[in-house]
């Protein structure tokens, strides 16, 4: 009887001892449970509710859905458009509630909300110390259409810069802000050039009808442009343009058949991604010519790349959930295909 | 005709023998302009609503049936535009009939139910199952019969109605009415205006940007020259409302509708023979703000002309036939629509056979011309059994369609031209049980469409309409009304069940917003001119996404009113006061748009 008493005590002397040891190992302490993986941006259906946001672990092992509602007890808002970050802060632009949500990127909780100031956000970029959000203004005014100016340290919107109609992606190269005018629920064909330093109107560029994504590579700003399309009664072929931005010039342009609508411009390495009836094409940024073989099938919402994968969502019939399609570019066959939000708009990564 | 109105008298809501300010003109020539709906549908389960119940919900349909049957309405906030569904069909799959002319709208097929002025009726029917052989296209669950009765009957009167409620609402009802044994008119004036502006409960806000304002006119008139009647019916419809905002999203929107519908109808009628000549003009015009401080506009409108011309021969005392020709001509534009028209004409046969005094049956078919479309020949079949005095069967069984609207086939950008009609295969057994303080129906139902026009995305991102949904829907209703009268106190119970299963075939999940239960209940006191009643809703949950994995909870919703009526010889006048959500409950009826907390609503209506 004696012995077992001791055998005991010896085994809780061992359990304590080997507990702790492991407490002893330096582990760098979580940022949060949303650290790394994937954060998608799910619009939520047109009307009558509100748009989520779901996070996938880098393994894709842990999916979570709702995640800013599980975190802060409350909804996010009506058409969930995108985020921007700025060092560990997270900013979601909610379109139709017209309001961004300010939260720390790894935890999800809320740090502060702009409500004043904003109709119909859309995108949203930091340099650090400002952050610029386009914005379409009453989408039937084309003349209303400008980018807010948010003071990174107030959080609060400084000054706004009025832009032609229908301001949408926002790209910075070189403290100089490219904005993409894919034209509302029109169509337009310019960009803006807005120097940072002062939050001017610099220039503008004519690309294509429809200029829809944007991407850089080998510090050339390429720019897809989708085209007018079909019902508009005056069609135009989609465009990609390669913009030399040490002055700005459009130094080559690619055209697509005038009934060939592109979107998506995302970029693997040296390649560019994208989608075109019903099927994901890449091409070689040094290639002459445009691919005529696609490489996936598939008509996505939201399409990016990283790492030699291709993150790309399928929104169904819009009043469900949606998904999202993990394809390794190497071997072009998908990997994992995971439940969204309803509407999947957005696709980010949390590193 | 007398046969046929006491028929309808006695088919009423008992509630209608009630102390209403008119109920002395009974019997006598009335006239249902929609002959049809009682002549060749007895193996159909038709509701009456009658004046009495519509005069409690005067301004909105949408409040009447909600209460008053098993109709489930979807609203986008209160007061703004509300969808039926019958027996779990869509909106455009109800057909809303106004003295046999079907109204809905043919830029989006449906009726919106709060531009709907319940004053400017004498009866509602509530007929349940398809109708596509008699009243056409979209009556597929069932059809909503708006009707004016024409009475000769010496009469004269004048009645103005007052309304003030909680939200700012201000509302008033005229209504004149002239008849000798040959002539009659009326006139109807119907007028709310509302902030709407009620608090959300449990939350430190108010629905915004919920403003109303409605105007009705309605003129019938009639003239009985021997064997013939000729016969008017007018309505005008004008409404202004600003579009509510959500919990998540505020609005600024504006909508304005019009419409106005003019029917003539001839009627020339002998021993054997009854010819019946219709001309009939019905208008829409929609015209949406997306900024209500903005004057830019986007618009629908359109137009249709209807003649009809329908030949009834009794045939033998068994036997009645008729046959109908039905021409419809549509011209549709508006911003998004461009002159587009469509011309139908549609041949109908009906027959009417009585076996026994307790056995007939009724089949009718249709076939159309002339538009587009690959036309289904329509046939419908229905049955009534009187098996004992206290019960009777009765059955139906009918194939109906639905044809794209202009919408769905015109619409820039998606619009499809290829589209076809939607098709619906529909068979019904009711069962009928009448006993002197009891009555209860209950019915059973299927009802399988295919080829449903589904708005889709294509790989341009556009969404078109494509015949791609299958759909079954299977269902049970049970009604059950109790009057009784004890001395001079008369108590009038009514209680209606509805079971819905509406499924998506390809995905085998539940409609979105087909609610599987649906309870209304209602409880009648009256003691000589005192009059007191309970109206109570219980809407189950409802699928907000097509995955059926977003739930909109059920709730439940009670009212009650008190009525007066003081009978000065001079001005009889009737006071009433109603309170509604009595138990202050939170519900949303779509998701996100919460509905009105108690509020009250006072009536007060001179007779003179």
């Amino acid at each position: 009887m004696k012995t077992l008493k001791n055998l005991i005590y010896l085994l809780i002397v061992f359990t304590l001892i080997s507990s702790c040891s492991s407490d002893d190992e330096p582990l760098p302490a979580p940022l949060g449970d949303y650290e790394n993986g994937l954060l998608i941006t799910n619009e939520g259906p047109f009307q009558n509710g509100t748009g989520t946001i779901t996070y996938i672990s880098e393994d894709y092992e842990t999916v979570e859905q709702q995640i800013f509602n599980q975190v802060n007890s409350e909804d996010l808002g009506s058409i969930v458009q995108s985020i921007g970050f700025n060092n560990d802060v997270a900013y979601i632009v909610v379109n139709n509630s017209n309001k961004i949500e300010i939260v720390n990127r790894y935890s999800f909780e809320l740090i502060s909300s702009i409500t004043e100031g904003l109709m119909n956000p859309r995108y949203f970029i930091s340099t650090g110390t400002n952050g610029y959000v386009t914005n379409w203004g009453d989408p039937f005014d084309n003349t209303d259409d400008y980018i807010a100016v948010i003071d990174l340290f107030s959080q609060t919107i400084t000054s706004t810069i009025p832009v032609a109609f229908g301001p949408e992606k926002l790209i910075l190269m070189n403290d100089v802000l490219y904005v993409a005018h894919q034209g509302g629920y029109g169509q337009n064909n310019i960009l803006s050039v807005i120097d940072t330093s002062n939050n001017t109107l610099a220039s503008t560029i004519e690309v294509g009808d429809v200029p829809n994504s944007m991407i850089v590579l080998d510090n050339y700003l390429w720019v897809l442009c989708g085209g007018n399309p079909d019902y508009t009664g005056n069609e135009t072929n989609g465009k990609l343009v390669k913009i030399n931005v040490s002055d700005n010039s459009v130094d080559q342009v690619f055209d697509f058949l005038t009934s060939d609508h592109p979107k998506h411009l995302s970029v693997d390495g040296s390649r560019l991604i994208y989608n075109l009836n019903g099927a994901v094409y890449s091409k070689n940024g040094a290639d002459i010519s445009l691919p005529q073989e696609s490489i996936i099938s598939g008509t996505f919402y939201a399409m990016t790349t990283k790492d030699g994968k291709l993150y790309a969502t399928d929104a169904g019939d819009f009043a469900s959930n949606g998904a999202l399609k993990i394809v390794d570019l190497s071997t072009n066959s998908e990997i994992q295909s995971i439940q969204t939000g309803i509407i999947p708009g957005g696709v980010y990564f949390n590193d | 005709m007398k046969g046929i109105y006491l028929l309808i008298v006695s088919l009423m809501y008992s509630a209608s023998l009630y102390a209403q300010l008119d109920s002395i003109q009974y019997l006598n020539e009335v006239v249902l302009v929609d002959t049809k709906l009682e002549d060749f549908s007895e193996g159909y389960v038709l509701t009456k609503i009658s004046d009495t119940i519509i005069s409690r919900n005067p301004q909105s349909l949408t409040d009447l049936l909600n209460f008053n049957s098993n109709i489930y309405l979807k609203e986008n906030g209160y007061g703004m535009v509300a969808s039926p569904s019958f027996r779990g069909t869509t909106a455009s799959q109800t057909a809303v009939i106004w003295n046999g002319i079907p109204i809905n709208s043919n830029l989006n097929g449906q009726t919106d139910f709060n531009t709907i002025a319940t004053s400017s009726l004498d009866n509602i029917t509530l007929r349940s199952g398809g109708g596509s052989s008699q009243y056409g296209s979209g009556a597929i669950g069932g059809s909503v019969h708006l009707n004016n009765t024409i009475n000769f009957i010496e009469n004269s009167s004048n009645e103005l109605q007052i309304n003030v409620g909680s939200f700012s609402s201000v509302g008033g009802i005229f209504k004149r009415k002239m008849a000798t044994e040959k002539k009659y008119l009326d006139l109807g004036v119907d007028f709310i205006s509302s902030d709407n502006d009620y608090q959300y409960i449990d939350l430190n806000r108010k629905n915004e940007n919920g403003e109303f304002n409605k105007l009705n006119i309605s003129l019938n008139g009639g003239l009985l020259l021997g064997n013939n009647k000729l016969i008017w019916n007018s309505n005008y419809f004008s409404g202004t409302r600003n579009f509510s905002g959500t919990l998540t999203a505020p609005s600024i929107d504006s909508y304005k509708d019009v419409t106005s519908r003019n029917l003539l109808t001839w009627n020339l009628t002998s021993k054997k023979w009854k010819n019946t000549i219709k001309a009939a003009h019905v208008f829409e015009r929609y015209q949406y703000y997306p900024n209500r401080e903005n004057p830019l506009f986007f618009e629908g409108n359109s137009n249709t002309f209807i003649g009809d011309y329908q030949l009834e021969f009794n045939v033998s005392e068994k036997v009645t036939v008729s046959s109908i020709f039905n021409y419809t001509h549509i011209k549709a534009d508006g911003t998004n629509i461009i002159n587009e028209s469509r011309s139908t004409l549609a041949a109908i046969f009906l027959w009417k056979h009585l076996i026994s005094k307790r056995i007939s049956y009724n089949i009718n078919i249709r076939q159309e011309f002339l538009n587009d479309f690959e036309n289904p020949l329509i046939v419908s079949i229905d049955t009534k059994y009187t098996i004992k005095e206290w019960y009777t069967l009765k059955a139906n069984a009918s194939k109906n369609y639905r044809v794209p609207t202009f919408n769905d086939l015109y619409w820039t950008s998606g619009g499809n031209i290829d589209l076809k009609p939607e098709i619906s295969y529909q068979g019904e057994l009711s069962n009928e049980f009448s006993f002197k303080y009891f009555h209860l129906n209950m019915n059973v139902f299927y009802i399988h469409s295919k080829d449903l026009i589904s708005w889709q995305p294509g790989t341009d991102g556009i969404f078109t309409p494509l015949n791609i949904s299958e759909a079954e829907n299977i269902g049970f209703e049970i009604a059950g009304k109790f009057s009784k009268s004890i001395q001079k106190n008369h108590f009038n119970l009514g209680l209606n069940y509805a079971y819905t299963s509406a499924k998506n075939l390809e995905k085998n999940k539940q409609l979105i917003y087909v609610p599987f239960h649906k309870i209304t209940g209602k409880i009648d006191y009256r003691f000589q001119q005192f009059n007191a009643y309970y109206q109570q809703l219980f809407n189950g949950k409802v699928f907000t996404t097509t995955d059926n994995n977003s739930v909109l909870d059920s709730y439940f919703v009670a009212n009650i009113g008190l009525e007066y009526l003081f009978l000065y010889k001079t001005m009889p006048l009737k006071i009433g006061f109603k309170l509604n959500n009595i138990f202050n409950r939170y519900y949303e009826n779509v998701a996100y748009r919460p509905m009105p907390n108690r509020n009250i609503q006072t009536t007060i209506t001179f007779k003179f």
